[in-house]
């Protein structure tokens, strides 16, 4: 270890801004004009080269967009059994999406084993066991909120561990788009049974279904007052965001307009929404409510959903170009919405727009949106309709030509770290280190179920590219490399996993490239990479790792910078 | 600027560096004006949610207080008892919870403009926002927000700032929508790369940079924009800040967030624009009656922090950061007038907008619009009679010197200044024309964009 380290060049000082400045000043040899040579950093600035012009990289192996879009990250060997599926990309991806389609068929044992490890209480009980114990009894504020840190803590393991990978993703995505608050004083107590019996349970099913699900569910009905709607107190609340969020999309809204002026498609239906179809939506919503009231036999405090037909409004209404007749059975009228709504080809558009945008990139060549939409359309009765839909999208050739139109957001950054790095780490609330975890990724914006307004996290890199989301990432990835249980044993075992003969700057790069990648990389990334294992020295010599602490520090470094790297954030 | 860490010891502790690196801060910031040089602050305060103006500034006399009586039988401002509306003048008061700003209002520190919005933004949260920070009231086409392309298309900056816009808070607002100067940041204390092996971070921060260097795509970018800001908040932010004049911020993350925009001010960064989010505001459900409650409280909390801002920044000679500033409190829209079954409000339309400022005019501006139903839009919601880019316009032309109307809000004319502040009109410059972006992010001819987006 005597060969000395090489002084940064001139070129090196100017562009690297205050960092250089840092490796140049512990030299402690430069001059101090060359010192005061270096830049000071300004957002705005002449100094800055600036242009927009980069060609994008081009799409990886299919195996790889697979592994980034429709599951959260690659682990080592995924991509090398997606090549196993089948004799070209069209048979492994068709064998791979029906596989993940069907996901009650694949065994998922290590997330079993992780869930039943972790000691969660709650994961099984029922909506009226939920609002008994976290509700009704009035617990303290760690017991009611259980439901929701448990479900969270089990998205993080479903996340990282399971094998129904596209599943998870889609479970992340109908969040996002039934979005609520999880922390409410009243969602968070049933958050299990939202989590489990309204997103899960339809996330591949009809999308019909899903929107009732979803409008009969406490934590919705809570969430946008529709609990509290009566005929006598109506509130549109849940009705304009149904219209404009769950179903038909602000796409579709015409804003201030008289119902009788909005266009007609060619089949004779409205072109869109007016708030009169809002208005006339919330009444027909009324007394759809929620068991909440001991006091009331009638209505009981279950928790469940519940009709109070003493609040309903009964008299006519006119919803999207129709009638709603007088006197209807009960939860008729909002059914008849519902229909209309999950009908409607607006809303075909704005499902398949927004699951092209998950799956694809942030905006998607139009041509697969409509595809996805007719088959959305067309399944319209189907049991299966959203599996079908999902399924157009990731075997269209759209599907297999789209990179780097998205990037990953916080969580995925996070989940796929730890997925290629294998990690064991303890999703255990409780943990002092899942607390750490906890807290330092709920800076990065996108703590799961806290979204506060009801359109979800942004799905579009326009919110995520800001420094914010990007700084506290690197920081959680950069910690988690770093982080030891109570014995000192890294939860991303670095050393663990580089074999005996992988010693030098060079073969530890390209080790862990592919490793986490499955992949190759740009050459001034990878040259990048390498310069920063060799500090300095014969990229090709062997690096005392088996017995050198600080050359395993630099070795865990170099994995967070990876995870760090413009590289691990395309999708 | 010398930091007790190893890394700050490195960094902050060599003269020459925190010498030059002061002295450049300094010159930048809150400069006199010569040589084109704006150094004036616009800070952007964002109700999310659709803020109840009707309950903020609301009427006290008149036929106008019975129609708001009768519409808000519980939610209404009293006109006595210990929630009693503050009268301002003889036609409106304030929410009591407004107290902290009266002195302020008092003062004419304070310029009130009742029934602002537009025509074309509905009643949709989500598309009323976008429309508003694109600053393309109508449609949402546009990838640069409003306050973007007036930080990129103001020709009277510096070609230097140390940080010219500051997003406070989790995620960027879609008004700095495209602009790789600013810097996003929720909590100072939090924003570094103090993480990971210890022994090689300074290494690893330099690769980093490198890699994000080594091309120019949005994302890389994008990331040196991330590493720049965490380097500046790192030479700049060293220990605590105390607020000057005793100002007491609210203790929560909106205070803290108006703290950290003043602590970005007195830093000397150059700050142009800042931006700060305080939502909660959607209030469908019980918000509170008789002047009390849940919007109460809320209120209570913008007051309270905008009082300490303007506080904190009141000083005198180098100090006097309140005559450099400007601060609009806005909404996406308000709400109805009649209140809901739920003592709540809905989703309405011309709204309240509030200009905080050492140049403000003070008074209530804009043309009160009435509450018979008559004179209601959509027979619901007080009618908008100012265009929010009236006043966004008149602050850009007479405080940030920028006319470039036609480039921050494409396709809007007519410029006439209410008096919200004071200052030297300039010409309006409607053109989209040829803008020189010196960045090149958005070079070339804008006309064909500004027809896409206006027509």
């Amino acid at each position: 270890m005597s060969e000395p380290r090489p002084v940064p060049s001139r070129r090196e000082l100017v562009r690297g801004g205050a960092a250089t400045a840092v490796a140049a000043t512990a030299l402690a040899t430069l001059p101090t004009a060359a010192t005061a040579q270096r830049p000071s950093v300004s957002m705005r600035s002449t100094d800055r080269p600036r242009t927009l012009t980069a060609a994008l990289p081009a799409p990886p192996d299919l195996g790889v967009i697979v592994h980034n879009r429709c599951a959260f990250g690659p682990r080592p060997g995924d991509v090398a059994a997606f090549q196993a599926l089948g004799s070209d990309d069209t048979g492994r991806l068709t064998a791979w999406v029906d596989q993940q389609l069907a996901p009650g068929s694949i065994p998922d044992v290590d997330v079993d084993n992780r869930l039943s490890a972790a000691g969660f209480t709650t994961l099984g009980k029922s909506l009226t066991e939920l609002w008994a114990d976290h509700v009704v009894a009035n617990p303290p504020w760690e017991v009611r909120m259980q439901p929701l840190w448990e479900t969270r803590a089990a998205t993080w393991i479903r996340a990282v561990y399971s094998e129904r990978q596209l599943l998870e993703v889609l479970a992340s995505f109908w969040h996002d788009h039934f979005s609520v608050f999880g922390p409410d004083y009243w969602i968070g107590p049933v958050f299990v049974h939202y989590d489990r019996d309204i997103i899960r349970a339809h996330a591949l099913g009809n999308f019909r279904t899903f929107l009732e699900a979803v409008a009969t569910s406490n934590a919705m009905l809570y969430y946008l007052d529709n609990y509290t709607s009566s005929d006598a107190g109506p509130n549109e609340n849940f009705a304009r965001e149904l219209f404009e969020l769950h179903a038909m999309g602000a796409e579709n809204y015409l804003g201030v307009m008289s119902q009788q002026d909005v266009p007609l498609d060619g089949n004779g239906i409205p072109v869109g929404y007016v708030d009169g179809d809002v208005f006339e939506a919330t009444r027909a919503f009324t007394g759809w409510t929620i068991s909440n009231d001991s006091n009331n036999p009638d209505v009981g405090n279950t928790g469940e959903f519940h009709y109070r037909a003493d609040w309903h409004d009964r008299f006519q209404k006119y919803v999207l170009g129709e009638f709603i007749p007088s006197d209807q059975p009960p939860l008729k009228d909002g059914r008849d919405v519902l229909d209309r709504l999950a009908n409607h080809p607006g809303t075909a558009r704005h499902i398949a727009g927004k699951l092209c945008r998950r799956l694809l990139g942030d905006d998607p060549p139009q041509s697969i949106i409509d595809q996805a939409a007719t088959v959305f359309a067309g399944a319209v009765a189907a049991p299966d309709q959203i599996a079908q839909t999902v399924r157009t999208i990731l075997l269209s050739t759209e599907f297999q030509s789209t990179w780097a139109d998205k990037i990953k957001r916080p969580f995925d950054i996070v989940a796929s770290a730890l997925r290629a790095g294998q990690a064991d780490f303890p999703f255990v609330l409780g943990d002092s280190d899942y607390d750490s975890f906890s807290w330092r990724f709920s800076q990065t914006g996108q703590e799961p179920f806290t979204w506060r307004a009801p359109n979800g996290f942004p799905d579009h890199r326009d919110a995520w590219t800001s420094a914010s989301p990007r700084v506290m990432s690197w920081r959680m990835v950069n910690w988690l490399v770093d982080v030891t249980d109570d014995s000192d044993n890294f939860y991303l075992d670095v050393l663990a996993q580089t074999p005996a003969g992988v010693r030098s700057a060079t073969e530890l790069v390209d080790f862990w490239i592919d490793r986490i990648h499955s992949r190759t990389l740009p050459a001034g990334e990878r040259a990048e990479l390498i310069d920063f294992m060799a500090q300095g020295y014969n990229p090709t010599f062997d690096l005392p790792l088996d017995t050198d602490d600080d050359i395993q520090e630099r070795l865990r470094s170099l994995i967070g910078l990876m995870f760090m790297s413009p590289s691990f954030l395309w999708r | 600027m010398c930091k007790t860490t190893r890394r700050g010891f490195l960094m902050g502790c060599s003269t020459a560096i925190a010498g030059l690196a002061g002295a450049r801060f300094s010159n930048l910031a809150f400069a006199d004006t010569n040589g084109g040089n704006n150094d004036e602050l616009l800070v952007i305060i964002f109700l999310r949610g659709g803020m109840d103006g009707l309950n903020v500034v609301l009427p006290i006399d008149g036929s106008d207080r019975g129609f708001y009586e009768t519409a808000r039988p519980n939610i209404a401002v009293p006109l006595t008892g210990p929630n009693a509306a503050l009268p301002i003048n003889a036609q409106f008061g304030f929410h009591p919870a407004m107290s902290p700003l009266v002195n302020l209002y008092q003062d004419n520190k304070l310029s009130l403009i009742h029934a602002v919005g537009h025509d074309d933004v509905g009643r949709s949260h989500f598309d009323a926002m976008e429309q508003i920070e694109l600053g393309t009231p109508g449609t949402v086409s546009s990838t640069t927000g409003w306050l973007t392309r007036h930080v990129q298309s103001a020709n009277n900056l510096p070609p230097d700032i140390v940080m010219p816009s500051l997003a406070v808070g989790n995620l960027q607002p879609t008004s700095l929508l495209g602009d790789y100067d600013a810097v996003n940041m929720e909590d100072v204390g939090q924003f570094n790369l103090e993480t990971g092996p210890y022994m090689w971070r300074d290494a690893q921060r330099l690769a980093l940079r490198h890699l994000y260097e080594g091309d120019s795509t949005w994302l890389h970018v994008s990331g040196v924009q991330a590493l720049d800001a965490a380097d500046i908040i790192e030479l700049n932010v060293a220990g605590g800040y105390t607020p000057s004049n005793g100002a007491v911020y609210p203790s929560s993350s909106f205070g803290e967030h108006l703290r950290t925009v003043a602590q970005m001010v007195k830093l000397g960064l150059g700050l142009r624009v800042a931006t700060i989010d305080l939502g909660g505001w959607d209030t469908h459900n019980g918000q509170g009656n008789d002047g009390g409650g849940y919007f109460a409280g809320l209120l209570g909390e913008l007051a309270a922090g905008m009082e300490a801002f303007y506080l904190d920044l009141d000083g005198s000679g180098a100090n006097n950061y309140t005559s450099k500033m400007t601060t609009v409190v806005k909404s996406e829209f308000g709400r109805r007038l009649t209140q809901n079954a739920d003592n709540g409000s809905d989703h309405g339309h011309g709204n309240l907008m509030m200009v905080m400022s050492g140049n403000a005019t003070g008074g209530v501006h804009g043309t009160w619009p009435g509450l018979d139903n008559g004179q209601l839009y959509d027979g619901a919601d007080l009618a908008v009679t100012t265009d929010f880019r009236q006043i966004l316009a008149e602050i850009l032309i007479r405080r940030m010197g920028n006319p470039r109307l036609g480039v921050v809000f494409p396709g809007y004319q007519g410029y006439a200044p209410l008096g919200v502040v004071s200052g030297t009109d300039l010409p309006p410059d409607y053109s989209a024309g040829q803008i020189l972006f010196e960045d090149d992010y958005e070079s070339g001819d804008l006309s064909a964009w500004s027809s896409a987006v206006t027509g």
